[in-house]
């Protein structure tokens, strides 16, 4: 990997040489060594040795950003002056700034120096126990892959971060097959530090296979009902990212079209829920360390008892609009278990469905959304009768979060994030 | 331009493998002006090569950052290392790809950098406009984006070529509210396609009708009213007959997908649509015109040329890689491509289109007793099943042959073989796309297009 102390040492003297008052700027070198299975047979092994300097310049309070992946001094040179002559043609905000000196620091993350034989080992054994414990899976795709990352940031008020860090990340894309049937395309994701464990048993990896195998028998759902949505840790992911979009990002509070632009410490949700962003969370590996604008990062509440404690805005918007910026610009999302056993959850619906993946439309910029049910099961009285395809639901993102009946005890950790079940009621289900 | 440091390291290929060795070098440049703050000014280049070898039925695969002779050997050696690991672990014991014929493809469209000024420049005058011609938005949102992508290409067996695909597009979002308060937004891809920004965009005043003609959508949508749920008679206007061309229908008949297990593994020369329905991946050249967005080689050495997917509701052919047309017995029609130095070539469309009929739209519309007539759409997903789903962000009531009232977002969705078959009328002319990315482990620009159809499809209203 390349020497990339030198490579900032560089570009740092050609800031100073240009009397670039505010700047900053990210190098980085990273080993990527990953293998690919396709349509369920071993198909690819690729390495890749990739660098990155992306430099961040202000002129006359005018923005300019480059990002490049070449390292040597002619490259830098370049970069530094295209990012000037971008800076240069921009619109001057005095809002724009960077952290005041923050204390240098280095992190080391994760598992640097990765097994590859035990990482190819480690995934050849879960198609083997694929094969045999889930005989009506086949397997689409695999992706496990380690990456091994060594940065610097700097800036102009004389911050250092430099950063070491490595991780494993495993994608499966599997479906359940029995003669011409086929279910909808599942998958499972997770990230590790460690190879100690058989793949099955990480994330929800497990019930992940055996949904997709139960979605084989299904029944059908007719006509419109207004009812219970169970959305699994996965699922509900994808609504929170919509809600961060909609409601608490930094365009949706920049165009103030968010529905939550005035209610910061005032009640949006159930008081049930607590939504933490924790990238120094035990269960978050490789998680942000230091914000691009020269901060480091810290844990902070998004939804405190139902109460909006932050919007997730940079520092250039929380100038503008005079809100906090957020205290990280990760997604790793955190909400803890609640009082309901999965099981409970399920016996108490009457009317319902567990909905384990969403394939809709961008919610609107009110949050209403409407979509596929994917991956989903139908409950009546308690039971589930069994997987239903072509099922719509659709609702209001602000107001799905108020119309919370349950958050399961179980979550699923899988390195990035950690979410329960939940179970929200007043969705409108339509069957075909 | 992309110099040429590989041609020479043909002698290095080992033999009896295939091996493809590529330099690539990848160019974005976006500016956003949010409610007329410019709040994205980038730009970024990525550049490196890549060598892939096919050895046994497995592939080793490296790339590195760097354009030299000395990476290209690099890449070379570790991709050769990589097939070996994998022969010695998997051993397939296949044979090598069957032959296509040599030749060499040459530039097709040289890559022009464009200042970053003029597309600040550009985008603040179309905010101008919008904020001086309608003050009464809430917000609006000026984007401008331009990529390219420019490969050498060399193979052991097959073409060798130097291509190009600039691409630039402008885009406009605008917000307003309902009478109740309620926000709304409305998003178009106002001009673009293939070519450098300055090539397309000569003067920002081509772009004031496109404002013009959101202003007015979004002033209907303002008084929308929800879709109501269920299965509902449509006419989808080109837009979504595109998504549903490249979503639903052609990702399930990509030959990797197909071994996943896609619906379309049991369907091949069987009737997946109505006879009305004809859809094409076409290479560079459609029988209208040039390709949104053409290509002419892929990243295996393969010449582009059209792959016929559905024959008057046949489902007639597969998108193939060298590997899966030997599989299938097809033949590789340049399919497989990569969007950076270091990804490795996937099974991808090109310019994946239905063919237009003989009805004329106002006849389609004044067919309809009751239904919508469906105009734009954000975005689509389709799976293995063919069920497939678009966020419709613009839309008209159809009340006994006449258009109606807007409606609001909504969602429709189906099971593109069974859907297909309820199309029972084809309007006589294709709205072409190429303004998005399809993501399939890598994003790639992608042309779509179609005519408007009427089917049945599922709305998923209130």
């Amino acid at each position: 990997m390349e020497n990339i102390r030198i490579v900032a040492d560089k570009t740092e003297e050609i800031l100073q040489e240009k009397h670039i008052g505010m700047a900053y700027f990210t190098v980085s070198a990273s080993e990527m060594r990953e293998f690919n299975v396709e349509g369920g047979e071993f198909s690819l092994f690729r390495t890749l040795y990739d660098n990155e300097l992306s430099i961040t310049a202000y002129k006359d309070q005018k923005k300019g950003a480059v990002s490049i992946n070449r390292l040597e001094e002619t490259a830098i040179r370049d970069a530094v002056d295209t990012c000037l002559k971008s800076a240069e043609s921009g619109v001057a905000d005095s809002n724009h700034a960077i952290a005041p000196k923050q204390e240098n620091e280095v992190f080391r993350q994760g598992v640097y120096e990765p097994d590859i034989d035990r990482l190819f080992e480690r995934a050849r054994e879960w198609m083997e126990d694929v094969k045999e414990q889930f005989p009506k899976i086949m397997v689409h795709d695999i992706v496990v892959s380690h990456t091994k990352r060594h940065s610097v940031y700097r800036n102009t008020n004389g911050t250092e971060f430099e950063s070491f860090s490595g991780e494993y990340a495993v994608s499966f894309g599997f479906a359940g097959h029995e003669g011409d049937q086929t279910t909808s395309l599942c998958g499972s994701y997770f990230t590790t530090d460690s190879l100690e464990k058989p793949f099955m048993s990480m994330g929800s990896v497990k019930k992940d296979l055996q949904d997709a195998q139960d979605q084989l028998k299904t029944v059908s759902l007719t006509g419109k009902l207004e009812g219970t949505v169970i959305l699994t840790p996965e699922c509900l992911s994808e609504f929170l990212y919509g809600m961060i979009g909609n409601y608490v990002s930094d365009n949706a509070v920049l165009e103030k079209t968010s529905i939550w632009l005035n209610k910061l410490n005032e009640k949006v949700a159930d008081e049930r829920i607590t939504i933490l962003s924790a990238p120094f969370d035990e269960r978050i590996l490789c998680g942000q360390r230091y914000t691009q604008e020269g901060f480091k990062a810290q844990n902070y509440e998004l939804i405190k008892d139902g109460v909006l404690k932050s919007f997730m805005l940079s520092l250039y918007v929380a100038n503008k609009t005079g809100l906090e910026r957020a205290k990280n610009t990760s997604y790793n999302l955190i909400i803890e278990g609640g009082e309901t056993p999965y099981e409970e959850m399920v016996k108490s619906v009457k009317n319902g469905i567990i909905v384990g993946g969403f394939s809709g439309g961008q919610p609107s910029i009110n949050g209403d959304f409407s979509g596929v049910a994917k991956n989903s099961f139908l409950i009546e009285d308690g039971k589930i009768k069994g997987a239903v395809n072509e099922v719509m639901i659709s609702s209001n993102l602000a107001e799905l979060l108020n119309h919370l009946i349950a958050i399961s005890k179980e979550t699923v950790e899988n390195g990035s994030g950690v979410l329960p079940y939940m179970a929200f009621s007043n969705v409108v289900i339509a069957g075909k | 331009m992309l110099g040429d440091f590989i041609s020479e390291k043909r002698t290095l290929f080992s033999t009896g493998v295939h091996t493809e060795l590529r330099a690539q070098e990848n160019r974005q440049r976006r500016v956003n002006l949010v409610a007329g703050n410019l709040t994205t000014n980038n730009r970024t280049e990525t550049s490196g090569v890549s060598a892939r070898v096919y050895k046994n039925g497995v592939y080793g695969f490296s790339s590195m950052a760097e354009c030299s002779g000395q990476a290209a050997e690099t890449v070379l050696k570790a991709a050769t290392e990589n097939a070996v690991f994998m022969d010695s672990h998997i051993g397939k014991e296949k044979g090598n790809y069957p032959q296509i014929p040599a030749g060499t493809v040459l530039l097709n469209k040289e890559v022009v950098d464009t200042e970053q000024k003029k597309y600040i420049e550009f985008a603040r005058d179309l905010d101008d406009y919008i904020v001086k011609k309608y003050p009464k938005l809430s917000s609006r949102t000026v984007s401008i984006s331009a990529d390219s992508m420019e490969k050498r290409i060399i193979t052991s067996d097959g073409y060798s070529g130097h291509i190009a695909s600039p691409r630039a597009y402008v885009y406009l979002f605008l917000n307003s509210e309902t009478a109740a308060g309620v926000p709304i937004e409305l998003f178009c891809a106002a001009a673009g396609g293939f070519g450098n920004f300055e090539d397309i965009f000569t003067d920002p005043a081509m772009i004031y009708p496109k404002i013009d003609e959101l202003y007015e959508k979004l002033m209907h949508k303002r008084e929308g009213v929800y879709a109501e749920a269920g299965k509902k008679t449509v006419i989808l206007g080109g837009f979504l007959s595109g998504m549903l061309a490249h979503e639903a229908v052609g990702h399930t008949v990509e030959a990797d997908i197909v071994l996943g297990g896609s619906v379309a593994g049991p369907a091949l020369n069987k009737r997946v649509a109505s006879d009305l329905v004809t859809m094409v991946d076409y290479a560079h050249t459609t029988p209208f015109g040039p390709a949104p967005l053409p290509v002419f080689l892929d990243d295996e050495g393969t010449p582009a040329e059209d792959a016929v997917l559905i024959k008057d509701g046949i489902l007639t052919g597969y998108m193939n890689s060298r590997e899966t047309a030997e599989h299938f017995g097809m033949k590789p029609q340049g399919n497989a491509r990569a969007w950076s130095f270091s990804d490795e070539p996937l099974i991808r469309m090109r310019n994946t289109a239905v063919l237009p009929g003989k009805d004329k739209l106002e006849d389609m519309i004044a067919s309809v007793e009751d239904g919508y007539y469906l105009t734009d759409t954000v975005n689509g997903q389709a799976d293995l099943t063919g069920e497939f789903m678009f966020g419709v962000s613009m839309g008209y009531e159809i009340k006994h042959g006449k258009l109606g009232r807007a409606i609001l977002d909504t969602t429709i969705s189906g099971v593109a073989f069974d859907m297909l078959k309820s199309v029972d009328m084809v309007s006589d002319s294709v709205i072409w796309s190429s303004s998005g990315f399809c993501g399939k482990k890598q994003i790639m620009p992608v042309g779509l297009g179609g005519p408007a159809l009427r089917c049945q499809v599922m709305v998923g209203g209130r």
